[in-house]
């Protein structure tokens, strides 16, 4: 039973970049379909997967105080809710999404209400 | 600038945006029960402005001049309104000249999140499906009601009769009254996605109207996305995988006509001509978007959208992978439109006997079996295989049922072609 609920800060990301070149726009879409196949049976009841937003009001305010330490920019973030830490990390590993080079990817629980 | 009417569309075009950026902005403080008023207010304060402007008095601050106006008619208004102590009595914890004007620096991550509010506000619950386009249009993207009618192929007064219907809606809502923070929203975003959806095909799908005009539609439901997936309260996978549909599907408006305007089937169309930047922007968006452990059905539609895209050519487009996701779209939203187009990727990937096999299983509804989609794909799918009689007869009733003159043309091309 996934009864925990994590967040996944993405920082230092928001940079704009050179275009991508076909063959890296061919590697950008292979990196969607391998996160697909890993995920494509997992599917969303439309807006049942994350948490409610109390919970994300509790980070949010977080967010604003001792979380930012330097001028890093919060790229982007989500909350999955599953049994331990370490399967929220590896979620966090498998999403190209959330980390690519530049960038860092934070993962803390939510002390839920 | 005599011309009353001139200068009121010279309005309507120029402050479309700062129309529903104040809009937004003064709802949040007065509340959507008071829409109407808020709207007529900005709509007077534009003109008021335009007036002034254009007769040499150009402030220095325009967003601040334009902000302090329409606050102090909203204001102004409100007064003069019976029984409004309680609102007044909130606005009069602050004046006009105290808060914060939209054009402070400081204040734009507070006009993204009025502006935001105001979307989910469109998206409310009490107000009905139908009416949520017109009032997004209205609101947030600074539609008049003779273009939203012009837009969604409707009569004005039926724009004008729902719209007041949802503005009467929203006067009984507690997310007009309350405000509640954004973050309490998110329970939301399921339906202002949907919404942005429309909108969006409103522009994209209809094969009605001038293009330019449906390409505006295109272009603010990427606004109002952006804008959404830009912000913490919207910033989530779906989001991403939405806007980024929208940018693929966008790449290509502009090749899907012919020089005369004809509708040019997918593989008619010259790929050299589809937008670089707005693929570049999809597919940087449908990176985002694989994020998290589920898969929703904009995903579906942004990675089908995407292989498309990175196709050089019709024949070497990566049939298999569109099948897959189109597998997938019919498991997260079933629909035997998507039936339909995965057997148009069957037809191409393993050949038509196969994909006659997927429409078999599959009882069509009526409005499937009237439409020209349908008889089109049998009569393409039969004359592939040598049904040349069943072939026939799909294709006079896909003919028949064309819904303009420009999908008949196509239509006739194409099924003779291959008959």
């Amino acid at each position: 039973m996934a009864d925990r609920k994590y967040l996944l800060l993405q920082r230092g990301a928001t940079e704009k970049q050179e275009a991508p070149s076909p063959g890296q726009m061919e590697e950008m879409y292979a990196a969607f379909n391998a996160w697909k196949e890993k995920y494509k049976a997992n599917i969303v009841t439309m807006g049942g997967r994350l948490a409610p937003g109390g919970k994300v009001l509790t980070v949010s305010g977080v967010m604003d105080g001792p979380l930012i330490e330097s001028k890093e920019i919060i790229g982007g973030y989500m909350v999955v809710a599953t049994e331990s830490y370490d399967h929220a990390l590896e979620i966090a590993q498998g999403c190209p999404g959330l980390i690519r080079p530049g960038s860092s990817c934070e993962v803390r629980e939510i002390m839920g209400p | 600038m005599s011309d009353a009417t001139s200068a009121h569309e010279l309005v309507e075009h120029s402050f479309r945006h700062d129309y529903g950026r104040l809009v937004a902005v003064l709802v949040r403080r007065v509340g959507a029960q008071h829409l109407e008023l808020v709207e007529d207010a900005v709509q007077s304060s534009l003109m008021a402005a335009l007036t002034a402007w254009t007769s040499g008095h150009w402030p220095k601050e325009p967003n601040a001049w334009l902000f302090r106006a329409a606050y102090n008619r909203v204001v102004q208004d409100l007064r003069i309104e019976n029984g409004r102590h309680r609102i007044l009595h909130r606005i009069g914890e602050t004046n006009a000249d105290s808060m914060v004007a939209p054009n402070d620096p400081a204040s734009v991550d507070e006009i993204g999140d009025d502006l935001l509010r105001m979307l989910f506000v469109c998206c409310d619950d009490v107000v009905p499906w139908e009416s949520r386009v017109m009032l997004a249009l209205k609101t947030l993207c600074g539609f008049s009601t003779g273009e939203i009618a012009l837009r969604l192929f409707t009569s004005e007064a039926n724009v004008y009769k729902r719209l007041a219907r949802a503005r009467d809606r929203l006067r009984q809502s507690a997310l007009a009254v309350e405000t509640p923070p954004l973050h309490a929203l998110r329970s939301r975003l399921p339906a202002v996605h949907a919404v942005l959806y429309q909108l969006f095909n409103e522009g994209y799908l209809s094969f009605q109207g001038e293009q330019a005009i449906r390409r505006e539609l295109c272009d603010e439901a990427i606004r109002l996305s952006t804008l959404l997936a830009e912000h913490p309260a919207g910033a989530v996978p779906e989001t991403s995988a939405l806007l980024s549909l929208m940018h693929f599907h966008a790449a290509r408006l502009g090749a899907r006509t012919d020089a005369m305007g004809g509708l040019l089937l997918l593989e008619e169309q010259n790929r050299s001509v589809w937008d670089r930047d707005r693929i570049v922007a999809g597919m940087e968006w449908l990176r985002r978007s694989a994020n998290g452990a589920a898969f929703s059905r904009y995903h579906a539609e942004a990675g089908i959208a995407a292989v498309h895209c990175l196709a050089p050519s019709f024949a070497d487009t990566r049939w298999d992978e569109i099948i897959d996701l189109y597998t997938i779209l019919e498991r997260t939203a079933p629909s035997p439109l998507h039936t339909l187009n995965r057997a148009l990727a069957v037809a191409e990937s393993t050949g038509a006997l196969a994909a006659l096999e997927v429409l078999e299983g599959l009882a069509p509804p009526a409005w499937l079996v009237g439409s020209y989609l349908w008889d089109a794909v049998l009569s393409d799918l039969h004359a592939r295989v040598g049904n040349a009689i069943i072939a026939e007869q799909h294709r006079t009733r896909a003919l028949d049922s064309a819904p303009t003159e420009s999908v008949r043309v196509a239509l006739h091309r194409r099924l003779k072609t291959r008959g």
